[in-house]
């Protein structure tokens, strides 16, 4: 009854802010990284691949936290679901000669598909035997992504089409934004679900969950397939952006990468990885151009950030958001973060 | 009853408990293992056997020391693999100047002693970075963190790989460091079959160092603390153990056999900076197949791993040695779910 009023005093963009999940904040947020490339420093090609690098790093840790952060299991294998998707789109474009676009839609479904058989799997494991259930998984695909020389062409890469016909980067970066925008409200809408309140039960205490009613076979599996099946999509874009597709993005390192910044922007939340993946893409960017005589510099650098991050302040980024300004009375604040979710 | 009765009485329950044995998951595995490394080296040669004895019984080692310290810290070691790296370096480092030395002016004894001192200081090396790990990373991460222990260190380990391979990388560079062979001597024939001391050495070890571990944990006080700890750490708290000593101990143990036993392999796996992952690969998957209880049943599971690895080699090339178990794996998960050896223990580190 309240719930109906209130959404009749609502007028339209918060009735679309609603509808999306957002805090006016985070649609702000969103809008200016939107007009970041036609603003002077960051108007440069160089710089717009390093972006589309940040968003591509943004959505991948969304789909990734709606496993690890919600659930509590970390995808480990998570880049090889990726990469699975972005070979089957390569593969159904190239053998098929599909559209680039209609690819990229049908490389959802092997990765829902292994997600599934996952998720079903591994639910005889818990925690850290499931992580590891995982891992192997990922480290089995990447293995025939290696080895299957005739379809794959291993480890010399496969040649893709690429998605748009221009050089410029622009129209890509609107593609992959329009791609963390579609994953996050799809997401943030499942997490505010009834089912997203499962999902955070089984992640806190399977025993307490069991007991209060909810099955967690189920919903281990329904988290599985949607994490992998967007993972798989967005693969496919990558695919087609970059070109060029080895089986090397399928490793546990990249994985590695995603996690990084998935848990300094906090987990459970899924924006946090939107906020840290963004900064941090520029950053390891930057530090691997700046020192190139010493490879590996920049890797060396997120260990010891991980490290110390879950040494000194294990709930990331939104754990500051969450200890300073949602307790905070000043009024403007409280506007501008203001949501259901 | 008479004296004869009784024998036969044990000799039938003897014979039952063989039986029932043999039909139970790990007798199927061991049996199905032992008659697949038979066949295996009927077709293609013995150097099978040879092979899968060399390197399970450093896989045991690794996955002995993985399963301590899982079962004693609740810390599940993603830098594992990384301490068997370390280990290959430091004998690399060790060994090659005493080579290099001993070449001018030969020396028997010191020829024949040089690899030893090169294992053992790894091992003791490795064992000390593990200890200085513990105090830097896990101590303060144990006093920070309380009910998300598990995954943040699973996540710190995570970084912690990362660092150790990265930070090879930039000191040492990416090159091959490995020898031919420890010993310069001509490989030994054993019915028929030539095997090099190298890798009768590295089995012969492996053999003698878990036997060493199991009277260690079984007899010693600091053994018997040990295990008290990971049955119950407030009631060993209680009755006087240091728990944050043994805990060091513990890291400390776990990371010298990883870099015992990387050491010993040095002439198959030559330290690079990601030499770890295979065997880090290797130590959790004996972990999840034989499920956590007993080190019997992680020897076992390393020489299984082993075989399966260098049956797919051989028979399916390079490459293929992730997928063959990891089917293998999914088969053991729908049919035994708590692993072949049956886990009667469930701990903390399954939440």
């Amino acid at each position: 009854m309240e719930n109906a009023y209130a959404k009749r005093e609502m007028n339209l963009i918060e009735r679309i802010l609603d509808f999306a999940c957002l805090s006016p904040l985070g649609a702000l947020a969103l809008i200016m990284v939107c007009i970041l490339p036609l603003v002077p420093p960051f108007n440069k090609e160089y710089l717009i691949r390093w972006l589309i690098m940040g968003a591509i790093w943004g959505t991948a840790a969304i789909s990734f936290d709606l496993s690890g952060g919600y659930i509590n299991i970390v995808n480990f294998g998570y880049m090889a679901f990726f990469g699975l998707g972005g070979y089957t789109s390569a593969l159904v474009t190239i053998h098929l000669g599909l559209p680039a676009w209609v690819g990229i839609f049908l490389g959802v479904i092997p990765p829902a598909v292994l997600g599934f058989l996952t998720g079903a799997l591994s639910l005889r494991l818990r925690g850290m035997f499931a992580i590891c259930f995982t891992w192997f998984f990922g480290l089995a695909l990447m293995g025939v992504a290696f080895k299957w020389v005739s379809l794959t062409r291993g480890p010399l890469g496969l040649r893709v089409p690429r998605l748009l016909e221009t050089t410029s980067n622009v129209p890509y970066f609107y593609i992959v934004m329009i791609m963390l925008v579609v994953t996050y409200v799809v997401l943030a809408r499942l997490v505010r679900s009834p089912m997203g309140l499962a999902f955070r039960a089984i992640g806190q205490n399977m025993e307490a969950a069991k007991t209060s009613g909810i099955n967690p076979t189920r919903f281990r599996i329904i988290n599985f397939t949607v994490s992998c099946a967007l993972a798989g999509w967005l693969g496919g874009f990558y695919a087609h952006y970059y070109a060029i597709l080895t089986p090397e993005i399928m490793h546990t390192q990249k994985t590695v990468e995603i996690l990084v910044v998935a848990y300094i922007g906090g987990r459970a939340s899924l924006w946090g990885g939107v906020l840290a993946g963004f900064p941090f893409a520029m950053a390891m960017e930057f530090i691997r151009s700046t020192f190139s005589e010493l490879p590996g510099i920049n890797l060396l650098i997120y260990g010891t950030f991980l490290i110390l991050i879950m040494i000194f302040y294990p709930g990331g980024a939104v754990q500051l958001y969450r200890t300073y300004l949602v307790p905070s009375k000043n009024r403007i604040i409280q506007k501008l973060i203001r949501t259901r979710y | 009853m008479t004296d004869a009765g009784q024998l036969q009485l044990i000799e039938e329950s003897f014979y039952a408990r063989a039986v029932d044995w043999a039909k139970s998951a790990a007798g199927i595995a061991i049996i199905t293992t032992i008659l697949l490394a038979v066949v295996g080296s009927i077709d293609k040669g013995p150097y099978i056997i040879v092979n899968t004895l060399v390197t399970g019984g450093m896989w045991a080692l690794m996955a002995v020391g993985l399963a301590l310290v899982l079962g004693v810290m609740n810390l599940s070691n993603f830098a594992h693999g990384e301490y068997f790296m370390l280990g290959t370096l430091v004998a690399y480092y060790i060994i090659t100047p005493m080579h290099e030395s001993l070449f001018e002016n030969y020396n028997p004894v010191l020829m024949l002693f040089a690899p030893v001192i090169a294992i053992f200081s790894a091992f003791f090396i490795v064992g000390f970075i593990g200890a200085v790990t513990d105090k830097l990373v896990f101590v303060p991460l144990r006093k920070r963190s309380k009910e998300q222990w598990m995954m943040n260190c699973f996540l710190v380990t995570i970084g912690l790989g990362q660092l150790l391979i990265n930070g090879h990388q930039l000191i040492f560079g990416t090159v091959f460091k490995g020898v031919v062979g420890y010993w310069d001597v001509p490989s030994l024939s054993l019915a028929g079959v030539r095997i090099s001391v190298d890798r009768m050495f590295a089995f012969c070890l492996a053999v003698v160092v878990i036997i060493l571990f199991g009277l260690f944990m079984k007899y010693s006080r600091t053994g018997r603390a040990v295990r008290a700890v990971s049955q119950d750490e407030p009631g060993a708290l209680m009755v006087g153990i240091s728990v944050p000593r043994i805990h060091t101990f513990t890291l400390a143990v776990s990371c010298a056999l990883a870099g015992l036993a990387g050491a010993s392999l040095l002439f198959m796996f030559p330290s690079y900076p990601a030499v770890g992952v295979g065997p880090l690969y290797n130590s959790w998957f004996v972990i999840i197949v034989v499920g956590f209880g007993n080190v019997g049943g992680a020897i076992a599971g390393g020489f299984i791993i082993a075989l399966i690895q260098v049956l797919t080699r051989v028979y399916l090339g390079e490459g293929w040695e992730t997928v063959i178990p990891m089917l293998m794996l999914s088969a053991v998960l729908i049919f035994k779910p708590t692993g072949i050896f049956g886990a009667k223990v469930r701990g903390i580190w399954e939440r």
